[in-house]
């Protein structure tokens, strides 16, 4: 009878993999969200300036009928021929960046030159580097084996996301991108090496850096410099209220206006013009508004069963580059999450950072779900549980 | 061997890997740890949001709403004659605002936006910029005002063809236009685009004529959302004047001729200090045309240039006496102001006299040319005397003498009584502003001694108002019943509809039936016989008293000089008052200024109410109505057979005649 059984359950996983249905489902709720989430946050804006209230509704719309054909081809193609490109995707990954200075193929927008214009669609280039930093980085890893312990090998792993993460911010002005860059990398690596030492070391010394920033932003110094300025800002944001942390603040609002059943789908008053980004970095607080924190908590709550299906299969997938990747991956939703949800609620100062999923961004959206993707192709080969 | 040693290695590297995985899964879960404990920490972040800080929170989210609520202008109502001619009408008017907020937000609309403002409205480009760049976050910057629709559609069609124009839209107004300028000026009153009336019918009915303004706005309602409503404005009542503009401008006409004519007379300046008549319906105290000299257009109430040079009216503004010389020419001399009323006042005298049955009208008075009352040697108009007068022959030769002795034999209480009753002393309720309290201004039973009764019995020695005089004139006239003189016989709504019909009130009765037909004999007279005679107009009998009174300081140089009268004489309809304050002659002392133009006046008016000619017109008295109606003008519409007739004679108008429309073949 046993015997019989788990014969016909290797029949089924033979054919199918150990597709996760769980993770693509939580994405398809999520991403649907997303798109509902889109609409009631920008229809007031989009009416105004463009006239059509579904204007960004449509263009997320298609990027994500895009994503999701990504996604498919992603899951047929056999993960591991990545890990033979490795070198040329991590060339990839820090090449794509320059990119936007190129005239004619940069785009500026509210003073920053962070996308190039494909004529269809505008891309950032740091999610490319996202994708390409996680192959290269789980490639490496997996290569190195036990040589991974060795300077050599640390080196040769950290040396082009960091590269990556210092041409970002030195190109593009992206602070939160190297530090997702970097955050993605560090993640990995905490995850290959068998030792806490160093990265508890590391932990801690970047949390006196950041409190020495803070200490010195608030020791009221005259360097005006934009960083301190925000720092100072979401310290104080009453002080800030009409420009560094007006963003914040309306933010704020938003979410304790919400309360804890929020004021109804499509009955947000601070996306009339109030929340700056409504779409975009701050849709959480939106949420926040309309459903109020039950509606947040579950959203939290879906990132977190997102987040828990990769690290089964992480913890579940014997090969090591595929094990990376999802982990990869997890990290960088991980990490996009908190810091989203950190700025809206000012628990970190304000920077630019969009919530996967769930914020408008064409190439955004794109790249998640070639991420996805790549999980669930990892997931298919899992070993049986 | 080789098998064990494979088989050991690949034991080993299993091994190896199993170690691999331990680690990794027990880093895998810290991971999942940390990322647990940042969740964590970001839900109790939420928790306290929206419990703690929502009340405080969502107060800030409502108070930041704007309700965007725009006051939609109600309509002031228009002001009509009695026949509905238009007198005083509101009209919409747009004005143009910025707002460089929207503009500057649309990036590359500036210049378009610009380029239309100043072709479709004449602008000046540099302004506008100036503005701009001081003030980019500005968003009422009004650049113009009262436009029409005409122009604001030129502006608009622009804007549907340029989708580049941003952040300009329009504001309506009512703006007050009072189509026919200075006619009634008095009595219309002006109002500014703040709908609040100054003067005239526009301040005493200023909350009739004012509607409620309507309002677009947003409110939050029960579940804290943002609902959108409009009220609509309600228009405001529309006045029915007494008036007759027609009868106002012919009025107006011969007030603004004698003061031409006698502009730097004698004096340099204006023909006369101050020129008042009333028309009056004596069977309703409806006034059918009230006008004085000099008057204002109400379109441009503060122009002063008609009557001033620029440099004297610098001189004002910087002395300070602009305004008051504005509210001097914008009060309604014919219910403001007042003065000693003259002979017209022994009209109430006589009439008291009847009533009283002190005079019987059989006595005779014998002027020497003066009296003496209390040691006091009073003139009489005529210094030689008019030797022995009847009671008509006193009224018709407006004997001082005569009067004095009247006086004496009715008495200071009944004088005073009677004072009261013909409503001297006391306000008429005219339904205009600016009527003065002159109980103080007449003498009471403390102040009236034989000099004061004297005095009154011939209109000197106390102040009366316009209004007073012809109110209480045309009460001894028409069988005794005082009415409250009105202005507005109907108020309208905005779709036309009556909301008010205001009736004509009988105050009280001041004099009987008889003693009303007797007044009317003698007034008659004086027209007929006496010192009125030149008030006649061609083809008709009319009565009335004249008046000439000395001004303070008594030095025999002012006067003022009047008329008081009625027409037509032995069926009266109409009363009609005119007055000359101070008329720019040498010699002021002279009714006929007075009435000249109450002749002139009379001989269009009478024609235009239809009121039957009653006396043959010599060759001479044609040619003048001629020169004055042209030819025919003096036909009227027979009530009641419908045709032309001839207004004296009552015979049927030639019906060959080339003016008539009627049964003329072209």
């Amino acid at each position: 009878m046993k015997e019989q059984h788990n014969r016909r359950r290797n029949a089924y996983k033979a054919a199918n993999g150990h597709f996760d249905f769980v993770l693509l489902i939580v994405v398809l709720f999520l991403v649907a969200f997303g798109l509902l989430m889109i609409y009631s946050a920008s229809s007031y804006k989009a009416g105004l300036d463009y006239g059509d209230p579904a204007y960004f509704l449509k263009k997320q719309l298609l990027s994500t009928l895009i994503g999701f054909g990504a996604l498919i081809v992603t899951v047929r193609i056999p993960y591991r021929l990545w890990k033979e490109l490795d070198l040329w995707i991590g060339l990839v990954g820090i090449l794509v960046i320059p990119l936007v200075k190129i005239p004619g193929l940069g785009v500026t927008a509210n003073g920053a030159t962070r996308w190039i214009d494909l004529n269809i669609v505008t891309v950032q280039p740091a999610e490319i580097t996202k994708l390409c930093m996680i192959i290269y980085l789980a490639a490496v890893i997996a290569k190195l084996g036990k040589n991974i312990r060795t300077r050599k090998g640390l080196m040769i792993a950290l040396i082009p996301p960091t590269i990556a993460a210092i041409l970002i911010y030195a190109i593009t002005k992206n602070l939160s991108s190297a530090v997702i860059v970097m955050g993605i990398a560090v993640a990995m690596l905490f995850v290959a090496l068998p030792n806490y030492k160093v990265f508890v070391v590391s932990g801690i010394a970047v949390i006196a850096v950041v409190v020495g920033v803070v200490l010195y932003a608030v020791s009221g110094s005259d360097v005006e410099s934009f960083r301190l300025l925000r720092v100072q800002a979401w310290l104080h944001p009453e002080d800030f209220s009409t420009d560094k942390a007006f963003q914040t603040l309306q933010s704020l609002y938003a979410i304790g206006s919400g309360g804890i059943w929020g004021k109804g789908l499509g009955q947000s008053m601070q996306k009339m013009g109030f929340l700056p980004e409504a779409q975009n970095d701050m849709i959480f607080s939106i949420l926040c508004e309309e459903l109020g924190l039950f509606g947040a908590i579950t959203v939290i709550f879906l990132f977190a069963i997102l987040i828990w299906s990769c690290m089964v299969i992480a913890n579940n997938t014997e090969d090591m580059f595929g094990a990376l990747l999802v982990v990869g991956v997890m990290a960088h939703f991980a990490i996009q999450v908190i810091l989203n949800i950190g700025v809206v609620t000012n628990t970190i100062p304000n920077t630019g950072i969009t919530l996967p999923f769930i914020s408008y961004g064409g190439s955004s959206i794109v790249f998640l779900l070639i991420e996805i993707g790549l999980v669930l192709n990892v997931s298919r080969g899992m070993r049986e549980q | 061997m080789a098998t064990g040693r494979t088989r050991s290695n690949r034991r080993n590297q299993r091994a190896r890997k199993r170690r691999a995985d331990r680690h990794k899964n027990k880093k895998l879960g810290v991971m999942w740890i940390l990322i647990l404990l940042a969740f964590t920490g970001l839900s109790v972040r939420l928790v306290m949001l929206t419990t703690e800080e929502h009340d405080e929170y969502l107060k800030k989210v409502l108070s930041q709403q704007k309700y965007d609520s725009k006051t939609l202008p109600f309509k002031r109502g228009m002001i009509t004659d009695r026949n509905g001619t238009i007198l005083a009408v509101s009209e919409k008017v747009y004005n143009v605002v910025l707002d460089c907020k929207v503009m500057l937000a649309n990036e590359g609309s500036t210049q378009p936006t610009v380029n239309a403002l100043v072709e479709c409205f004449g602008l000046d480009r540099a302004t506008i910029m100036d503005y701009i760049e001081a003030k980019p976050n500005s968003q009422y910057y009004v650049l113009k005002k009262h436009l029409t629709y005409e122009e604001v559609q030129v502006f608009e069609t622009m804007e549907s063809m340029n989708e580049n124009i941003h952040g300009v839209w329009f504001e309506d107004e009512y703006i007050r236009n009072y189509p026919s300028g200075t006619l009634a000026c008095d009595v219309i009153g002006f109002t500014g685009t703040d709908n609040n009336g100054t003067f005239g019918l526009e301040e005493y009915y200023n909350d009739e004529l004012n509607g409620t303004n309507g309002r677009e706005y947003g409110y939050v309602n029960d579940d804290s959302n943002i609902e959108r409503t409009t009220v609509a404005a309600v228009d405001g009542y529309t006045l029915q004047s007494t008036i007759d503009a027609n009868i106002q401008s012919i009025v107006e006409k011969y007030i603004v001729q004698f003061n031409e004519e006698h502009k730097d007379y004698y004096r340099e300046g204006l023909g006369s200090t101050n020129t008042g008549c009333i028309v009056m319906d004596i069977h309703s105290g409806e006034i059918l045309a009230m006008a004085s000299y000099p008057n204002y257009d109400l379109n441009h109430p503060k122009d002063l240039t008609a009557y001033y040079t620029q440099e004297e009216i610098n001189t004002m503004i910087e002395e300070e006496t602009y305004y008051e010389t504005l509210n001097q020419l914008w009060r309604n001399f014919c219910i403001s102001d007042t003065y000693e009323p003259g002979s017209t006042a022994k009209a109430i005298t006589l009439a008291t006299g009847l009533e009283t049955g002190r005079i019987q009208g059989n006595e005779s008075y014998e002027c020497p040319g003066y009296h003496t009352v209390a040691d006091t040697t009073m003139r009489c108009n005529l210094r030689r005397g008019h030797g022995i007068l009847d009671v008509s022959g006193s009224l018709e030769q407006s004997c001082n003498v005569a009067f004095m002795k009247m006086a004496e034999s009715i008495g200071e209480s009944n004088i005073l009584e009677f004072e009261n009753i013909f409503n001297l002393g006391l306000k008429t309720n005219i339904d205009l502003v600016g009527e003065p309290r002159t109980d103080a201004l007449i003498y009471n039973e403390e102040s009236m001694r034989s000099v004061e009764l004297a005095t009154t019995s011939f209109g000197q020695g106390f102040n009366v108002t316009m209004i007073q005089m012809i109110s209480a004139y045309s009460s001894i006239i028409n069988g005794g019943y005082y009415y409250e003189p009105h202005m507005v016989n109907k108020i309208l709504n905005s779709s036309g509809d009556t909301i008010e019909n205001i009736e004509p009130r009988v105050l009280k009765q001041t004099v009987s039936a008889t003693t009303s037909q007797q007044m009317l004999e003698y007034l008659n007279a004086v027209v007929a016989e006496g010192t009125g005679r030149t008030a006649r107009p061609a083809g008709y009998a009319i009565g009335g008293k004249t008046g000439t009174a000395e001004k303070v300081p008594r030095d025999k140089t002012n006067y003022v000089v009047s008329f008081l009268g009625h027409a037509p004489a032995n069926d009266p309809q109409i009363a009609i008052y005119v007055v000359i304050d101070e008329p720019n002659e040498e010699e002021q002392d002279h009714a006929y200024y007075a009435t000249g133009i109450v002749r002139n006046i009379l001989t269009e008016v009478l024609p235009y109410l239809h009121i039957t000619k009653t006396e043959d017109m010599t060759v001479a008295e044609q040619q003048e109505v001629e020169n004055v109606l042209g030819p025919g003008a003096y036909y009227v519409v027979d009530s009641e057979t419908g045709e032309l007739v001839d207004a004296v004679t009552g015979e049927e108008a030639e019906k060959t005649d080339s003016y008539l429309g009627e049964g003329t073949a072209q």
